[in-house]
């Protein structure tokens, strides 16, 4: 089964221009495409361009050669949507009112926006906080705020950068699943930037391994796990096998990358 | 709270963690604070009132120059109707400097912090305006608008500006990119983006400079007054030298000081209606 391409790439690349000196090579160059309905993980050591990746299909980048080519049914509203690692709330909107904030940029009446604000309050249990500001919330709340603005635009294209990196374990798979079981009744197109190898394979129907920078893809590999995936996949032997040829594959490229350049180790891949 | 006690062997402690006062019934401690908290707010200054007082009636201090606080609170002054409306007249001025000068400070702020091109070819020159002592400007503003209301409002206004026209530009260019890149995924135009993140984003900023200027606001409306000593506050002041009447100008101190604690207090009851998720001390800034 053959599903329509909705995300091609070709020969990708970025440069950062550091103000005159010399650039940095940050990216590239990536061939790439994924089919509509695809769940793509991509992981790689710090530094290596996958959030770049991610903006340039979000269109808040351009690349420096290459081009990107999204096939969507509309323009307005954007047909991707991002989850950002932090800041994607606003503190000065309260819960209702982020989640409202793709359709007020789209100009959705005020009627419907309310009807599918109400909805997704419900689906991730905000109702109570529909009218605080996120500085009352904790972290899983707000990632849940980020996550319910994102879907509310209905995108064709979800796009996560490192989403649950700022919680904590236990947290991190609550919101896991919960993304799963959102996921699972429309399966849109996601596009999720990780640096856990678990999330990775939890997640994905296909997971890319880049290198370190300038990040290329070193590894393409379809996730073999059927959906759904309970939770006791994670403890399994054959979860471990996977998850362990991976490692071995992701190991040397953040070796290469700490040892390039151990100033921006802050954050490391997960085995 | 921790205490230690002594068993029979002296070399022997035992630590007890317990619930303190805080524990037991916040309710009542946080009331208790709150009113212990007030009451120093109020008392210190009454306290230091009540020590001139008894100076002054001790003789300690010389009442030829010096008016006893008894003095001024039943001044004659204050039951006259032109002092007052002296005030009024004082009031209305530096309501419409600032209203006129933070207008325009948010304004060319948020212009100029929007504007690479704005910035680039307006901040050094009003940075070096910036630094022009004010005061130094009021025969010219008197040679341009003559000797009513207006250069004194103007005076205000300007110095406002300064104040209000910095926080504002540097809190738009500070708002992080996270936020921008944030909209701008979702597809917003530029006055989406600024509607729905820039100005929210940096409002909390703005009300600290307001705060700042409505201080400084009253500076210079007894400045440009004791200068141009023909009518308001600062003429009562200045009077009060000239005609031997100190507890005139000690009144006229007061009020000053009255004035600049209203107003701003206002401010930052605006401030928390209009930026409620702003905490607290970010709009009370350092005003």
């Amino acid at each position: 089964m053959t599903l329509p391409v909705k995300v091609s790439a070709v020969r990708v690349e970025k440069h950062f221009l550091d103000r005159g000196k010399t650039g940095v090579h940050a990216l590239g160059p990536i061939d790439l495409s994924i089919e509509e309905g695809q769940f793509v993980c991509i992981v790689g050591p710090s530094g290596c361009g996958k959030s770049t990746l991610l903006r340039i299909v979000a269109g808040l980048i351009t690349p420096t050669d290459g081009s990107v080519e999204l096939r969507v049914s509309r323009l307005k509203p954007s047909p991707t949507a991002m989850v950002f690692q932090d800041y994607g709330i606003y503190p000065w909107k309260t819960v209702e009112d982020n989640i409202r904030f793709g359709l007020d940029i789209a100009g959705t009446g005020r009627k419907e926006a309310n009807s599918v604000v109400e909805s997704w309050l419900e689906r991730l249990d905000l109702v109570a906080f529909a009218g605080s500001y996120p500085n009352v919330l904790s972290g899983g709340m707000r990632q849940r705020v980020a996550i319910a603005r994102a879907l509310a635009v209905e995108p064709e294209i979800l796009l996560m950068d490192e989403p649950f990196a700022a919680l904590d374990a236990q947290l991190r798979q609550v919101l896991q699943e919960e993304l799963l079981q959102i996921w699972e009744r429309d399966r849109r197109t996601v596009i999720f930037v990780t640096h856990s190898l678990e999330e990775a394979i939890v997640l994905g129907d296909r997971i890319l391994v880049m290198s370190a920078r300038p990040g290329r893809l070193v590894l393409d590999e379809p996730v073999p796990f059927a959906r759904p995936r309970s939770t006791e996949l994670r403890a399994s032997n054959s979860f471990n096998a996977f998850r362990t040829r991976l490692w071995d594959c992701l190991k040397g490229e953040v070796e290469a990358t700490s040892g390039s350049n151990s100033g921006s180790n802050s954050q490391q891949v997960d085995p | 709270m921790t205490s230690l006690e002594h068993r029979e062997d002296p070399t022997e402690f035992t630590v007890s963690v317990v619930p303190t006062a805080a524990d037991v019934d916040p309710k009542r401690f946080y009331r208790r604070q709150r009113r212990t908290e007030l009451s120093l707010a109020i008392g210190v200054p009454v306290a230091l009132v009540a020590v001139w007082q008894v100076a002054f009636a001790l003789e300690f201090i010389d009442h030829r120059f010096y008016a006893s606080p008894w003095e001024i609170v039943t001044s004659d002054e204050l039951r006259k109707s032109q002092f007052w409306s002296e005030i009024w007249t004082s009031a209305q001025r530096m309501l419409k400097g600032f209203a006129l000068g933070s207008a325009t400070g948010v304004g060319l702020g948020v212009a100029m912090g929007v504007s690479r091109i704005l910035r680039a070819s307006l901040e050094s020159l009003l940075s070096a305006l910036y630094t022009v002592p004010k005061l130094a400007l009021i025969p010219l503003f008197v040679t341009l608008f003559g000797f009513g209301d207006l250069p004194r409002i103007i005076l205000i206004a300007v110095t406002v500006f300064f104040f209000v026209w910095i926080a504002t530009m540097s809190a738009v260019i500070g708002v992080d990119e996270g936020y921008r890149e944030a909209a701008v995924s979702f597809g917003a135009s530029n006055r989406q983006l600024f509607r729905h993140v820039l100005f929210p984003a940096a409002l909390p900023q703005v009300f600290v400079g307001l705060r700042i200027a409505a201080g400084v606001a009253v500076l210079m409306l007894i400045g440009v007054e004791l200068v141009l000593a023909s009518d308001g506050l600062g003429a009562l002041i200045e009077k009060g030298r000239t005609l031997f009447l100190p507890e005139l100008t000690y009144v006229g101190i007061a009020m000053a000081a009255l004035m600049g604690l209203v107003f701003s207090s206002l401010i930052r009851i605006v401030a928390r209606k209009v930026v409620p998720w702003a905490p607290e001390e970010q709009s009370r800034g350092q005003a």
